[in-house]
């Protein structure tokens, strides 16, 4: 009886996750067919070919664009890790109005859209004589992950890095610097490694900023080559390589996410849910 | 110990992220106020102030208020179904059955994929005749050849927030199921000793002891739901009609394809009132109802 009962949940649970991931499912199986298999998509994985691919890795100039998503989201990710923790650890430890005031500061900014701001941005770094290059965007990636970065420093800080793990070194007369980046940094773990999960995922997957900035094709990361196949999605003949280029896009992120999936659940949860 | 051993001069620490933090974030926002009251077009930099006549012109037309109503009707159909369906969802995941973990990484896929890629696939889900969703209601012998959720003016707003709803659900699932472990075994065992049953379990301790993970997810939802652009952009480019245009999509096409900025940024600042308006009444809100919890 108990066994019944659990198996029509396991199959109630696998077919409202697989309608969930149809779109995704469908996709994949017809970025896998070649362009004349294009009738009945209902008809999954009938065939295996990776024509659609090919075309798609040409058009999206894949290797390039990979090599720029990759500078572009570990250049920001890490100038993120070491500005916000370091900003979080005065934030923590001082308790007077300024550091409540930067906390309440830097969090407000996470309620404010990007595409509202952006003409007086644009003005700012024009203003400021910053060239347009590929690495603009970084700029702005740094700017946007401040709130929830510092938030999340923030909190780890006060809940779990007492005051007494600096003891011996506070009477050592060890300086700021040392105690900071020797003694409370390396303890700053798992929540470096929520930072550079959620604020990695979003600039990895980011176009809007890339497209306010790059212009070129070979400057492109990942999420900005595929604005290249805007149009095609309305065209019933271009889906086969569209869906290999989404594919391709996402490729990377789901092979890191299939590793360290125990990282990306815990580090969405770390801070947000208190013990 | 207490702060009296921590220095003052710690507060160095903040520099780097503050300049960041006020050279492109907060200034920009400033100067959109400046700009707001500007017949500012981007490319003369010398501009008048012609006070208040952008927003009159922006209530005057209509463009306020269609797209502060679309963006008001898609940020609350995203909260209460992106919320509602995460919920239940963490519940299911939530019981002790084999392979949740497994379920859980199903449910969690879509947030990996960038807005753009979600975007494309999501247009071929809607595509009339051809697309997934009229396929398979064709395969069932009802006509689906017709349905164009995205071309008609009364469903496309919908059609989109369900994409986004579909993209976020992963994220508030994952939020609401650390909070669901968060709750002691013993207090269920001791529910159920009681006699109490499964719905009064789930309603006097499960969601009493959600509050965090709950307040969490609104108040994520609720900035998410105001920041309305990716599929409205990718998608429909704000039509048919107005019918999807959000106010970013308004401010993002009036600055960028008709080069107005000062318009834009009239409406950027309409925008910016609401979303503090309304995040402030809800986080307040929410914070209040917590602590009383």
């Amino acid at each position: 009886m108990k066994l019944a009962k659990q198996s029509v949940t396991h199959v109630l649970i696998s077919a409202l996750l697989i309608i969930n991931l149809l779109p995704l499912i469908i996709a994949l199986s017809s970025s896998l067919r070649s362009i004349k298999n294009m009738t009945n998509p209902l008809l999954l994985f009938n065939e295996f070919t990776l024509e659609s691919y090919r075309a798609a890795f040409t058009k999206m100039h894949f290797m390039q664009a990979l090599t720029n998503s990759l500078v572009l989201t570990v250049a920001s990710v890490v100038i993120v890790v070491i500005f916000t923790a370091m900003a979080a650890y005065p934030i923590a430890r001082l308790n007077s109005r300024i550091s409540k005031f930067l906390y309440i500061f830097f969090l407000s900014g996470l309620v404010v859209p990007s595409q509202m701001v952006i003409i007086p941005i644009v003005q700012t770094i024009q203003g400021l004589h910053i060239p347009s290059s590929q690495y603009t965007p970084i700029l702005m990636f740094i700017t946007c992950s401040i709130p929830f970065s510092s938030f999340l420093y923030t909190g780890f800080i006060k809940s779990s890095i007492p005051i007494e793990v600096e003891e011996s070194a506070l009477i050592d007369g060890a300086g700021l610097l040392r105690r900071f980046w020797q003694i409370v940094f390396p303890l700053l773990i798992p929540v470096t490694v929520s930072v550079v999960i959620t604020q990695g995922v979003w600039i990895w997957n980011d176009y809007f900023f890339n497209m306010i900035f790059i212009s070129k094709a070979a400057q492109s990361p990942l999420p900005l080559a595929m604005l290249g196949f805007m149009g095609d999605q309305t065209n019933p003949t271009a889906w086969n390589v569209l869906f290999a280029a989404c594919f391709l896009c996402a490729l990377p992120l789901l092979v890191i996410f299939a590793f360290l999936q125990k990282f990306f659940i815990g580090g969405l949860t770390v801070g947000s849910v208190k013990g | 110990m207490n702060s009296a051993v921590m220095k003052k001069t710690m507060y160095w620490f903040v520099i780097p992220a503050l300049a960041f933090y006020l050279v492109f974030w907060i200034v920009p926002i400033l100067k959109l106020f400046q700009y707001s009251v500007t017949d500012y077009n981007g490319f003369v930099q010398s501009y008048k102030y012609i006070g208040f006549d952008n927003f009159k012109q922006l209530f005057k037309d209509g463009i306020a208020g269609s797209s502060l109503a679309n963006t008001l009707i898609y940020t609350l159909v995203f909260v209460v179904f992106s919320n509602l369906v995460s919920l239940c969802l963490a519940f299911i995941l939530n019981m002790k059955i084999r392979a949740t973990g497994l379920y859980r990484t199903a449910a969690y896929i879509p947030t990996l994929f960038s807005a753009i890629v979600v975007g494309f696939i999501w247009s071929y889900v809607y595509m009339p005749e051809s697309g997934l969703l009229a396929t398979v209601l064709n395969w069932f012998h009802l006509n689906g050849s017709d349905l164009n959720l995205l071309g008609t003016y009364g469903t496309a707003l919908y059609a989109i927030t369900t994409v986004e709803i579909w993209k976020h659900i992963g994220t508030s699932t994952v939020i609401f199921l650390a909070g669901l472990q968060t709750v002691p075994q013993d207090m269920i065992e001791a529910g159920k000793m009681d006699g109490a049953n499964s719905w009064q379990i789930t309603k006097l301790i499960r969601l009493p002891m959600l509050a965090t993970a709950i307040t969490i997810n609104f108040t994520l939802s609720i900035i998410n739901g105001l920041k309305a652009f990716d599929y409205p952009f990718i998608m429909t480019n704000g039509g048919p009609g107005r019918a999807t245009t959000t106010l970013l999509v308004d401010i993002f096409n009036i600055a960028f394809k008709e080069q107005q900025f000062g318009k834009a940024s009239a409406l950027a600042v309409i925008s910016f009132a609401v979303i503090i308006l309304i995040t402030t009444y809800f986080v307040l809100k929410l914070n209040k109802r917590e602590v009383s919890a």
